[in-house]
């Protein structure tokens, strides 16, 4: 297989592109905090109409949307060698409309009053912004001529994007009064899956497959794993998705797709143990935590297929899968980063472009890792004992945790800023 | 031609970018890269193609990745290649 040419670094993404992603979903994250905190503290009872819906968005698009998008938009040049045409214009237009769209809809969740104008005007900018986005990426990851198993896992994570955000539009636009709502509780439980499993999972998943074998020199995933794993899923995704809306009894569709993430949890933590440069730093106990709670995560919600589960387990469920998100979306973070610094500066002829180490020294990330443990640790045992100055203190981990990470960030913007304005630029 | 060799299979991300961006900075048209990767290494393809150096990537039958690089615009990358 013979390639020259064909690439251009002009079309790749300035590191403003990401880091205005990055430092979005951080800022959301904070905000994530002090409305769990407040929340807690029964300040807001009085105003909030529904905040389980306002946290799980705030998470699940302030949160995890914005650092996957900001990761797409520099990975798929990178990984994929995808090129996404004036990526910064691009990025601005879907982050304008992505932020509208998601504060209108937060605001909606959140208080009692629902003008139907309003509902519309979420459902247009936010879906907009998104579907935008994903629609733009899908397109051109579509028309790349040699695919890798993470660029195909890829389009299987757009996609299902596409639907959980489809039907997400659907549901508000019910919600507004605009539709009947016709199945809408099936609705709901396939927008779930796919954006819980068919779009943050698999697009772990398809990263997975490029950069644990690339960051930690580990064996390759299994064949059978690496091209087949991501199509599996979603074509089981999209059964389960069709037993649902025709009435259908989906507990064994849903339970093989448990089992497969489980199997796929095990092998990263077996390829992790194997891998031939013992280098620990924080982004390996990152990826190790994220895979232990996804294997915890699946194993509950499993066992919940066939017995009821008390109402605590069930709740560390739902943390044990937040907790595998986030820490790997937290292990990516700090690759991304400091690379991207160093990266931008050095092709741009900056002899003392600060190295990886001096953008974010191992020793921050790591004071974030057990941050996002004691956080994880302390909410475990405030759902399982339901005491309210642990529920506080959780939620001040999570400023915590958010905080250090956006400090880390503008530390970085800040060192890049530095050595373009102070440092000597040469021509090669 | 006197070529660089840069086994990067055993080197830990963004080692071969640095090492490869730090050697052509300083290349001359007499030398050229020659790297085995077992990941096709597309930002260090971008920088190359950016700055005007020509390159050639090919992958063996083990599905390794082999990379020239050089600053050289008549030599037969082709004639370089050891696959």
């Amino acid at each position: 297989m013979f390639s020259q040419g064909g690439l251009s670094l002009e079309q790749a993404p300035p590191i403003s592109v990401v880091m205005r992603f990055f430092i979005m979903a951080t800022s959301f994250g904070l905000l994530l905090g002090v409305f769990i905190l407040i929340d807690k503290l029964e300040i807001a009872s009085n105003f909030v109409q529904n905040s389980q819906l306002v946290i799980v968005h705030i998470l699940a698009l302030g949160v995890m949307a914005s650092f996957m998008l900001g990761a797409l938009f520099q990975m798929l040049p990178v990984i994929a060698g995808v090129v996404i045409k004036f990526p910064t214009k691009q990025a601005t237009i879907v982050q304008l409309l992505f932020l509208v769209g998601l504060l209108l809809q937060l605001f909606l969740f959140a208080t009692k009053q629902n003008p139907p104008l309003l509902y519309f005007l979420a459902s247009a900018y936010l879906g907009g912004g998104l579907l935008y986005a994903s629609i733009l990426m899908l397109k051109e990851l579509i028309q790349i001529k040699d695919h890798s198993s993470s660029s195909k896992g890829m389009i299987f994570a757009l996609i299902g994007f596409i639907l959980a955000l489809s039907i997400g539009v659907y549901l508000l636009l019910t919600l507004g009064g605009f539709t009947t709502g016709s199945l809408f509780l099936e609705f709901k439980e396939i927008h779930y899956s796919f954006a819980l499993f068919g779009w943050i999972s698999l697009l772990i998943v398809s990263v997975s497959f490029q950069v644990i074998e690339m960051f930690y020199i580990t064996p390759k995933y299994p064949n059978f794993m690496s091209k087949y794993l991501t199509l599996s899923i979603f074509t089981l995704l999209i059964m389960k998705s069709i037993s649902l809306i025709i009435g259908i009894d989906s507990q064994a569709i849903t339970l093989l797709i448990f089992t497969l993430f489980i199997l796929y949890a095990s092998i990263t933590l077996h390829r992790l143990y194997k891998r031939k440069r013992p280098t620990s730093d924080a982004t390996v106990w990152f990826w190790r935590l994220g895979m232990g709670l996804l294997i915890v995560s699946m194993s509950i919600t499993s066992i919940g297929l066939f017995i009821t589960l008390n109402h605590q387990l069930e709740l560390i469920s739902y943390l044990t899968f937040i907790g595998f998100a986030l820490s790997v979306i937290f292990a990516m973070v700090y690759k991304i980063v400091p690379f991207l610094t160093w990266f931008h500066l050095s092709n741009q002829g900056y002899m003392e472009a600060p190295m990886m180490h001096d953008v974010i020294h191992p020793k921050k990330a790591k004071i974030h890792f057990y941050i996002h443990v004691a956080m994880l640790s302390l909410w475990t045992v405030a759902l399982t004992l339901d005491i309210i100055i642990l529920n506080i203190l959780g939620s001040i981990t999570i400023i915590a945790s958010f905080g250090w990470l956006l400090y880390n960030l503008i530390f970085a913007v800040k060192k890049y800023n530095y050595t373009q304005k102070h440092t000597e630029k040469f021509e090669w | 031609m006197l070529k660089h060799l840069l086994d990067a299979r055993e080197m830990v991300h963004p080692e071969p970018l640095q090492i490869s961006m730090t050697l052509l900075q300083t290349i001359s048209n007499e030398e050229y890269l020659y790297m085995l990767n077992y990941k096709k290494p597309i930002p260090l393809l971008e920088v190359a193609k950016e700055k005007g150096f020509r390159y050639l990537t090919q992958q063996d039958n083990e599905e390794l990745w082999h990379i020239i690089i050089t600053k050289n615009s008549v030599c037969n990358l082709e004639e370089l290649i050891d696959v």
